[in-house]
């Protein structure tokens, strides 16, 4: 196998070393640095209860994102319905904590696998159509959950919805602190781009990008189309899910407008992947990074002003990320240090 | 050694009124090369479809190893061990040539580090190895083609079936490309190639069949076929020689 080696040296061409496939340890310590630096403003923010607010949203929003972009992303079915998900996470663990005094620490697991089965339910059909035809279906899917909440009452509470009573402590999922939920909230981004980093270097991960690539090449290759769809968002809605059941426990109180909210939810989680960088592993934690906190601040400075002037500044900014970062802010990265690594070379 | 490794029987492909395959049936021993020749709009991509499963038959009948594979999906064939290239090349062009391959690889093998290893061998197969890190749709057209075969090869098919993997190639790339398919021939592999190019055909294909109108309408080596009448006549209508068939195939 060292003849491999041999003849790409000899070609000047590239050695299993350069493969550009990193080692599963070196993957594993760019995982850590990165939850670590992640970590960090948490850490320099935790006296500072109205940042503390924004920084507990901004991970479950790049948790969520990131959840979306596992079948939205490297899957490329560009889904607008994980509101449907979100909103399972979040009404079951809520009904059967109020109902039940069942710990969410015990439901989110069930109430996720449930979100993943029935994700796999109404997406078999679906996932027949192709590009804007299938986001259009998951978009209906949304408004479908939304009316399905707003009349079962029994169990959603109708449009009064559910609250929540504060009943502090570890073992209900309510903190009396809001670093606490913070924590909890950087835990689930942790998990969901942990869960992506092994995915990218699993045969899941790799299928997954052959079917977004072509669906015709990727069965040729062996690959079941349908079939690796379907776990695609499975696992997907499944995590998504848990994020919606953070959520749930975060505000204590939930109702059909706030969680089938489009803009706010089912379109929010592509729009972050979209401008972090679609398809990648940080994308989505970066969109939200930078979005999330500059939402809030918009909102906090322009309200009083003009009414919908921060949603105009901030639908100009998604344009300009359109026209100009195609590829997300992890893509205008990439190029900007291929550009540099190429001037470093010519200069030598 | 002898045994039949594709075996179709029958088969044929109607849309609506047309018959676009009529009735073909072709046997495959291992080890083979088979040529299927023809006009633009013979049948031969569509026959094609029909053995990977890409179309269903209106009619007949394809084994593989002896095995009835009819109602078979594409993957399922796939892993049974048919590898096939597309007429027009399919390559994944955000993932780069190393990636593009590894997809083929994953068919057989887990391990990430093994499937890359795999991949690696498979590039330096072909040619590619010093492109292993560029984006598929940066590649050469001669290279997409390269690409596409590595991607097949690294199923670790038993038989590939090619479509027109010399189109659009200059000559000193058919050269190449014509020593590599029959490097690989002689490590055992079978081939079903679909070419236009007569001097490929003859170069490289033990048996020709020739399909005109979705019917099979001539078998036989190579020389046989290319100075067979009908094929000629098949091929630029009646009233031309041989001899101009084998200018235009120089």
């Amino acid at each position: 196998m060292n003849k491999t080696d041999n003849t790409g040296d000899a070609v000047g061409g590239l050695s299993r070393a350069d493969s550009g496939i990193e080692s599963g340890q070196r993957a594993f310590v760019k995982y850590v640095l990165g939850m670590a630096a992640l970590l960090l403003p948490l850490a320099l923010l935790v006296d500072d209860a109205h940042w503390l607010n924004i920084i507990a949203f901004t991970y479950l929003m790049g948790g969520l994102a990131a959840a979306w972009n596992i079948i939205g992303g490297f899957g490329g079915q560009f889904s607008l319905g994980h509101g449907v998900f979100f909103g399972i996470g979040a009404y079951g663990a809520a009904r059967l904590y109020v109902a039940y005094d069942l710990s969410p620490w015990l439901t989110v697991l069930p109430v996720a696998a449930f979100a993943a089965a029935l994700a796999m339910l109404i997406s078999w059909p679906t996932f027949r159509l192709r590009g804007p035809f299938f986001a259009i279906a998951t978009l209906a899917f949304n408004e479908v959950a939304f009316v399905i909440a707003h009349n079962l009452t029994s169990v959603t509470g109708g449009p009064r919805g559910i609250m929540i009573p504060f009943k502090a402590g570890l073992e209900n999922m309510i903190f009396r602190e809001r670093w606490q939920y913070a924590l909890l909230m950087f835990g689930f981004a942790a998990l969901v781009i942990g869960i992506t980093v092994i995915l990218r270097r699993s045969r899941l991960g790799y299928y997954l990008l052959a079917v977004r690539e072509d669906e015709d090449a990727a069965r040729a290759s062996g690959i079941d189309v349908l079939g690796v769809k379907l776990r695609g968002m499975a696992l997907s809605a499944g995590l998504t899910a848990i994020g919606g059941t953070l959520f749930a426990m975060y505000l204590r109180f939930i109702d059909p407008p706030t969680i089938f909210n489009l803009q706010e939810v089912g379109v929010k989680f592509a729009l972050l992947s979209l401008i972090g960088g679609i398809g990648t592993i940080a994308g989505p934690l970066l969109g939200a990074a930078l979005i999330i906190p500059f939402e809030n601040f918009l909102r906090a400075e322009l309200a009083n002003a003009i009414p919908g002037l921060s949603l105009a500044i901030l639908g100009l900014l998604m344009v300009l990320a359109a026209l100009f970062m195609k590829r997300g802010v992890v893509g205008a990265i990439e190029d900007l240090v291929a550009r540099l690594r190429r001037k470093a070379r010519g200069g030598k | 050694m002898n045994h039949p490794l594709l075996d179709v029987t029958g088969a044929s492909k109607h849309f609506l009124g047309l018959k676009a395959v009529d009735e073909v049936s072709l046997v495959v021993t291992k080890g083979e090369i088979v040529s299927i020749i023809g006009p633009n709009g013979a049948g031969k991509t569509t026959f094609f479809n029909l053995l990977t499963g890409q179309l269903a038959p209106t009619a007949g009948e394809v084994r593989l190893r002896g095995a009835q594979i009819n109602r078979l999906a594409p993957h399922e064939r796939a892993r049974l061990g048919m590898g096939r290239t597309f007429q027009i090349s399919k390559p994944l062009i955000a993932l780069n040539a190393l990636e593009n391959v590894m997809i083929g690889a994953f068919m057989r093998h887990r391990k990430l580090s093994v499937v890359r290893d795999k991949a690696m061998a498979v590039l330096e197969r072909v040619g590619l190895l010093q492109h292993a890190r560029r984006r598929a749709g940066d590649l050469t057209l001669s290279e997409r083609r390269r690409l596409e075969v590595a991607r097949a090869l690294a199923l670790e098919p038993e038989i590939l079936l090619l479509d027109e993997v010399m189109a659009g190639l200059n000559q000193s790339e058919v050269g190449q490309a014509i020593d590599l398919l029959k490097g690989l021939h002689a490590t055992g592999l079978t081939f079903l190639i679909i070419e236009h190019n007569l001097k490929v055909v003859r170069a490289f294909s033990e048996r020709v069949v020739v399909l005109d109108r979705g019917r099979l309408i001539a078998e036989g080596s190579a020389e046989q076929i290319l100075n067979s009448p009908e094929v000629v006549k098949a091929y630029l209508g009646d009233g031309h020689k041989i001899a101009e068939l084998k200018g235009a195939s120089a």
